[in-house]
């Protein structure tokens, strides 16, 4: 499992454990391999290279003294190695990027050390309040992530867009998640007998049944919750979903960023091609509406009807008397 | 033969140790792995070691020193270590946390708590996707450093003192003042293209009372320089309380015996109202003015026609 790393990346990772390794002193292989998530082997030849560093004439005295056996790691660095090095521009706006996005999170700071650490984050890096982020509130966001956190079943009365009704539903949570600037809920749909997602943004009344969830995040092998933070992993599309292809102009590109799970390539024609999945011609409706003429379905042929039938519709409402 | 990763260490340790520019030769001399003959081939090899620390991170710095090599380099303490940001326990373990919890994309928040010699937590849940590109580190470093930056939008160079990098409805947003324009101006940093240079720092100018907070409105048909539009809508019972929920009771002008509701919205860009109303489907019709209704017919009826 040795990717190949190249040198650069693997001296500041050898700077960070030797930095560590400095202000501890000793550690054990199992506990630096596990805090840096290094192979115990690559750790140990990195170590033991730079056993052979130091400074000219690296004479003994002159090289880092570094001890290491198959179980423990010995380190007497002096006191250079032991400062941290300062950020890069990369973690630096990661660090506070990251704290400024959970402390957008309505109650995710209560006793406030996140923002005590974010000040002197700043302060160091020079520059406050140059960085903002705003996350949506919707309406029942704090009792939907309170469930998910307590592991408490909810029902919702939920408005699903690809069969435009609403519904009663109840959800044992799995995780609440921001994705693309949306908060979305992640659970076992007891209505439906599986995994869905919701949008919260469209649930208009939520309350826990006093039921704990029984699904979900107590059995997360199964449901593929542990399988990483990708965005993807707790989607279902369902049996019915429809590969749909679409060759979209640049003014309305926008799609490729905006739907999750879509994939775009060059077309010759100079425009770009769309790949998705399309559960409902209901939703497809509203999406080729609202990318108007600079959309086309190129397959399959028969949802190449779906944005005409949209449209015609609307227009019926627009043609009869305007609502007074 | 020298590994490169040894020969990377020592550099490091020989330029940041004695605190004084070294020549070439020197460094040569005393860093094993270079070429032994004095030319180009040493002299790129060096090049080569500098840009691997410089893109990690460790900026080399050359100077003038006396004797025939005339520069000599160093890597500057203040530029290679963290001043000490002395966390408490309770902040450094919320801002593991806060790294845990935020996914951007690439390992660099994991790298800076490694560097803050933090453990990096395991087992916490994402909370939050942000969507990384690359240009982000690059403006926020920028605006630290109070240096104006150009890049190209919309097929124009522009030249941009940033003010505030911002995420509003899920996109990024650079907030500055146009140079060129010379008046506020949002860009998303995702259109953003062509080569993203920033100047000396310290070269942002702010006009007084440049109020960043103020640039994005919360709703997308008020991003943009358009004419204000009072665009009356009506949206029927089964999305009239989740649109409220939305645009807020401010934005409510009559409430209808069946549920339905009529909302008055101050609009600037009415291709985004355009946009939110279709994803409402026929759930929600412009009633007025006028012209934005014809712009909405006529929208529908280009879809509706074509072939």
């Amino acid at each position: 499992m040795t990717a190949r790393v190249d040198a650069g990346s693997r001296l500041l990772r050898l700077l960070a454990v030797l930095t560590w390794l400095a202000r501890q002193g000793r550690a054990t292989v199992s506990e630096l391999s596990e805090r840096f998530g290094l192979d115990a082997d690559e750790l140990i030849a990195d170590l033991e290279l730079a056993a052979c560093c130091g400074l000219p004439p690296y004479s003994p005295d002159q090289l880092m003294e570094i001890i290491v056996d198959d179980q423990e790691v010995i380190a007497d660095l002096g006191t250079e190695l032991a400062r941290p090095r300062r950020l890069t521009a990369a973690e630096g706006f990661a660090l506070a990027a990251s704290a400024r996005a959970i402390l957008a999170v309505p109650g995710a700071d209560p006793d406030g050390a996140l923002r005590r650490a974010l000040a002197k984050l700043e302060a160091v890096l020079g520059g406050r309040g140059l960085l903002r982020v705003d996350l949506r509130e919707p309406a029942h966001l704090a009792v939907i992530r309170e469930a998910s956190d307590a592991g408490q079943q909810l029902e919702l009365v939920y408005y699903s867009a690809s069969s435009d009704r609403e519904s009663t539903r109840v959800v044992d949570p799995v995780s609440v998640r921001l994705i693309e600037g949306q908060w979305y809920l992640d659970g076992y749909c007891h209505n439906v007998t599986g995994m869905r997602r919701f949008r919260v943004d469209r649930v208009s009344a939520a309350r826990l049944t006093g039921e704990p969830a029984c699904h979900g995040a107590g059995d997360s092998d199964t449901d593929g919750d542990d399988a990483g933070p990708q965005s993807s992993e707790a989607f279902v599309p369902g049996p019915e979903a429809t590969v749909t292809r679409l060759a979209v102009d640049d003014d309305a590109v926008w799609i490729t960023e905006a739907l999750l799970n879509s994939t775009s390539e060059p077309l010759p024609d100079g425009r770009t091609g769309v790949t998705l999945a399309v559960a409902s011609t209901v939703w497809f409706g509203r999406l080729l509406l609202r990318l108007g003429p600079h959309a086309e379905v190129l397959d399959p042929p028969e949802l190449a009807e779906t944005g005409r039938q949209a449209a015609r519709q609307l227009l019926a409402r627009y043609r009869s008397t305007p609502t007074p | 033969m020298v590994d490169r990763l040894e020969r990377l260490t020592d550099l490091v340790l020989v330029l940041l140790r004695d605190q004084r520019p070294k020549s070439l030769r020197e460094i040569a001399s005393e860093v094993p792995g270079y070429p032994v003959q004095e030319g180009e081939a040493r002299r790129q090899a060096f090049e080569r070691d500098k840009r691997t620390l410089r893109d990690g991170g460790i900026e080399v710095t050359a100077m003038p020193i006396d004797g025939p090599e005339q520069v000599g380099y160093l890597i500057r303490p203040e530029d290679y270590y963290l001043p000490d940001l002395d966390l408490a326990p309770d902040e450094q373990a919320a801002l593991n946390l806060a790294v845990a919890g935020v996914h951007l994309g690439d390992p660099s928040g994991r790298d800076a708590l490694w560097r803050l010699g933090l453990p990096a937590s395991t087992g916490a849940r994402p909370v939050a996707e942000l969507p990384a590109l690359p240009a982000l580190p690059v403006l926020h470093a920028a605006l630290r450093a109070r240096a104006t930056v150009s890049f190209d939008y919309r097929r124009e160079r522009r030249r941009v003192d940033p003010a505030q990098l911002r995420f509003h409805g899920g996109w990024w947003y650079l907030v500055g003042h146009d140079l060129d324009r010379a008046a506020p101006r949002t860009f998303r940093v995702d259109r953003m293209n062509g080569e993203l240079s920033a100047a000396a720092p310290g070269s942002v100018l702010l006009p007084d009372g440049f109020d960043p907070d103020a640039a994005l409105p919360d709703v997308p048909w008020q991003i943009g320089d358009g004419a204000v539009v009072t665009v009356v809508v009506h949206v029927d019972a089964a999305l009239a309380g989740l649109v409220l929920d939305e645009v807020g009771e401010s934005a409510l002008e009559r409430r209808h015996d069946d549920g339905s509701v009529v909302l008055h919205l101050e609009v600037t860009n009415t291709a985004a109202l355009r946009s939110w109303l279709f994803e409402l489907g026929d759930h929600a019709e412009v009633i007025g003015p006028d012209e934005v209704r014809a712009g909405v017919v006529s929208w529908l009826e280009a879809v509706a026609g074509a072939s």
